[in-house]
């Protein structure tokens, strides 16, 4: 085992690091002009083989990378379209997820995996949004709910069930019967619900079948999973800095809060869990290529953690910040909105634990 | 980087585990997977085998016996031990007195302790916490005052695990007063067997004998048995509590335990069912499990981390404390919560210590080792201690401007 990071990595880190820092120091975001920074510098094509024009990145590159992007708060979308459906495109087939790939990589493009359902919680792989096959394709009917970042994409991909399973769809944003309805979430991200009210398709538009979308979903899923995690590692790790910074200054009675033992233990606590959360993170990432059920067991007891870490980081960061925590304006109310947005993302707590407990605990 | 074991790393653990499978007897290994206190001849005989692989000291100096190992392999070595319910080497020997009389110790004092200390010939146990002196341990007022070639020493330590077992006892003794309370104490080996020694057992609420005070009343010391400077006792003390960091999570005896946990919980289905089929039960073991997890790789982060760093103690090494000793407690409690009423009937304690059956009695004591296990976040440091290390040292809170 070696925790250090190499000359190559260390480079990685610290020029995403400039980059979000930058970006967020910008203050006016153009979102445009940093999307275009994120593919100059690599970070789009970084996860993908070098078959398709990726740069080959590995686990810990994008680990170290959505570390720094949690650190600084980042802002245009990265989970969904690269993570997400830029994966899911790279395990698919056909002429229409490798032009959306392509797009991706030269970021002309950007693609949404819709997962969840009305009242189907966190349980992408049993969809009701169905595709009835036609005769010139297929017709796509269902709800999806929550879509990560599906404003600012082009395409959607939607699992559906047919026979035999759950086959994966691409369906352009603008084609007739597809609604969307967006909201902004607290952290600055946008979440849609979609409906696709009997949208017609031809047969390119399955670009994985019942055989193979399953698996490459999951896939995409677990490992954006991950890096969900290592964005909330990123993001506690900042937001802790900014509180100990805070109560070292905030004097009362005479002092700074931050002498006070009372404050010290629940600072010190907040390390703790970082610390630990940090570890699931490193677990999690070397799982990642683990065999599928160890994998996805593996990755949902480090998000278990990751997440009972955020919600205890975040809100002691606000408690200990008093009356400034609630400021939006002042940083640490927006760190705990990141946490708590991604926290729904993948499983809540209960949800992760239960595929830990359903596995009979983690494997050894 | 380098997330996942070596290569090199599995294959040092499946050595170390076919080393302690087939070499510690079964017995041994049986009173310490039912946490049933074991007799001296048992320890001296596990650490004896240990040592004869190098795996009781290597994290000593190679001329005395270290292995120069790696700091991942040597946390290994540790998690094995635990895990496969082997005895640890004595900490006090081993991890405490060994590395100070190595570090600051004369040639004549390395030659004379360190071989018989790593096998176990020589029993040591810890002579620092006193009446008064806890978590403040600078408050020290045991006494050694020279006369001529000897230290007449006088006062009382407590919580003196062992000493009713141990042949020495390292001490932290005041040989000076007129300072700052970190000046003027001095480390001591004081042979048991002085005139003018007393120890007295306390009754734990864990139903065992196994931590004393020990009482010197103008015990005769020779300076040959001062380790170092007189007056420079507090260094060594902090350098001892800076030594060897790779079982300070416990994360191979938590193991052990949850392992167990789940084993009872999994066992015989009755009218009620099992316990793991309760939701709420299983929810709990599974946070457990995952939080062991994660801290066996914060372990193993600390450990590596400390291989690079000077001699000073990592302050993350708290986390390990903190996190290490709650596991080891919930550990206990799920013990229990998986017997239900038959907890009551499944062990605790020992009638008495010359019990000849003590070691060998076949019962389990799930109910001392819950009792026994709220040391775990008051010892070496209490939890609080930790958390103030962390908030000060790591964090850097409450200096004032």
């Amino acid at each position: 085992m070696n925790f250090d990071l190499d000359e190559e990595q260390e480079l990685l880190r610290a020029s995403a690091s400039r980059l979000f820092e930058d970006h967020a120091q910008a203050g006016q975001d153009d979102a445009a002009a940093q999307w275009r920074d994120y593919c100059d510098m690599g970070l789009i094509a970084l996860p993908f083989p070098a078959a398709v024009g990726g740069l080959d990145g590995g686990h810990e590159a994008v680990m170290l990378v959505m570390d720094a992007y949690g650190a600084a708060l980042a802002r245009q979308p990265y989970l969904q379209p690269v993570l997400l459906a830029g994966r899911v495109l790279a395990q698919s087939e056909g002429e229409l997820a490798a032009s959306a790939l392509a797009g991706l990589l030269d970021g002309s493009r950007r693609a949404a995996l819709c997962l969840y359902e009305p009242r189907g919680r966190y349980r992408w792989e049993l969809p009701q949004t169905s595709a009835l096959r036609t005769g010139e394709g297929w017709t796509l009917r269902g709800e999806k709910r929550a879509v990560l970042d599906a404003d600012g994409a082009d395409l959607l991909l939607c699992p559906a069930s047919v026979r035999g399973g759950v086959a994966l769809f691409a369906v352009p944003v603008d084609a007739p019967g597809v609604t969307l309805s967006t909201r902004r979430t607290p952290d600055g991200r946008s979440a849609s619900d979609v409906v696709f009210a009997d949208v017609a398709l031809g047969t390119e538009a399955m670009i994985a079948d019942h055989r193979s979308a399953g698996a490459a979903i999951a896939a995409a899923v677990d490992g954006a999973t991950a890096a969900c995690c290592a964005e909330m590692v990123g993001a506690m790790d900042r937001l802790l800095a900014i509180t100990v910074d805070y109560i070292n200054t905030r004097e009362q009675f005479g002092q700074p809060i931050g002498a006070f033992q009372a404050l010290q233990h629940r600072a010190a606590d907040m390390l703790v869990a970082i610390e630990q959360a940090r570890s699931m993170v490193y677990y999690a990432v070397a799982m990642l290529d683990a065999e599928p059920a160890q994998r996805k067991v593996a990755v949902a007891a480090a998000k278990a953690l990751v997440n009972r870490s955020a919600r205890f980081v975040g809100t002691e960061a606000i408690q200990l910040h008093g009356g400034m925590g609630l400021a939006s304006e002042y940083p640490a109310g927006r760190y705990f909105q990141r946490l708590t947005t991604l926290e729904t993302m993948f499983g809540d707590t209960d949800h992760l634990l239960g595929i830990v407990e359903t596995a009979g605990g983690l494997p050894d | 980087m380098e997330l996942q074991f070596t290569d090199e790393e599995r294959g040092f653990r499946a050595e170390v585990r076919d080393y302690l499978r087939t070499n510690i007897p079964d017995a041994i290994r049986a009173a310490v997977r039912e946490e049933r206190p074991l007799p001296r001849e048992w320890m001296v005989e596990a650490q004896q085998i240990l040592n004869r692989a190098g795996y009781a000291v290597p994290h000593w100096p190679v001329a005395w016996g270290g292995r120069d190992w790696s700091a991942v392999k040597r946390a290994i070595l540790t998690e094995e031990i635990d895990r496969n319910a082997v005895p640890r080497p004595l900490a006090f020997n081993v991890a405490l007195v060994g590395p100070v009389i190595a570090a600051f110790g004369s040639e004549e004092q390395k030659r004379r302790f360190l071989p018989a200390i790593a096998n176990l010939d020589l029993w040591f146990c810890q002579g620092f916490s006193e009446p008064g002196a806890g978590s403040d341990l600078a408050a020290l007022k045991t006494s050694a005052v020279r006369e001529g070639d000897v230290y007449r020493v006088n006062g009382q330590k407590i919580w003196t695990t062992y000493a009713h077992k141990a042949d020495w006892i390292f001490c932290l003794v005041r040989t000076d007063s007129s300072g700052r309370k970190q000046q003027g104490i001095s480390f001591l080996l004081i042979d048991l067997a002085t005139p003018g020694i007393e120890i007295r057992l306390i009754h734990t609420i864990d139903g065992y004998r196994h931590v004393n005070e020990v009482f010197f009343d103008n015990v005769a010391v020779p300076v040959d048995n001062l380790i170092g400077e007189e007056g420079r006792g507090w260094d060594y003390a902090k350098y001892l509590l800076g030594q060897e960091r790779t079982s300070m999570g416990n994360v191979g005896f938590s193991r052990r335990r949850l392992e167990q946990v789940r084993v009872v919980a999994s066992g015989t289905t009755g009218p009620c069912g099992r316990a793991i089929d309760s939701a709420a039960f299983r929810r709990r073991l599974t946070q457990a499990e995952i939080e062991l997890k994660a801290l066996e790789i914060t372990q193993m982060r600390v450990v590596a981390a400390d291989a690079k760093a000077s001699h000073a103690p990592d302050p993350k090494t708290s986390i390990l404390k903190i996190r290490g000793s709650e596991l080891l407690q919930t550990a206990a409690e799920l013990m229990l919560d998986a017997l239900g009423p038959e907890a009551l009937t499944g062990g605790f304690g020992m009638p008495d210590e010359t019990d000849p059956h003590q070691g060998i009695d076949a019962r389990s004591a799930p109910l001392s080792a819950y009792f026994s296990s709220r040391k775990f976040s008051i010892f070496g440091g209490s939890n609080e201690i930790q958390r103030n290390i962390l908030a000060k040292a790591v964090l850097g809170l409450g200096a004032r401007k």
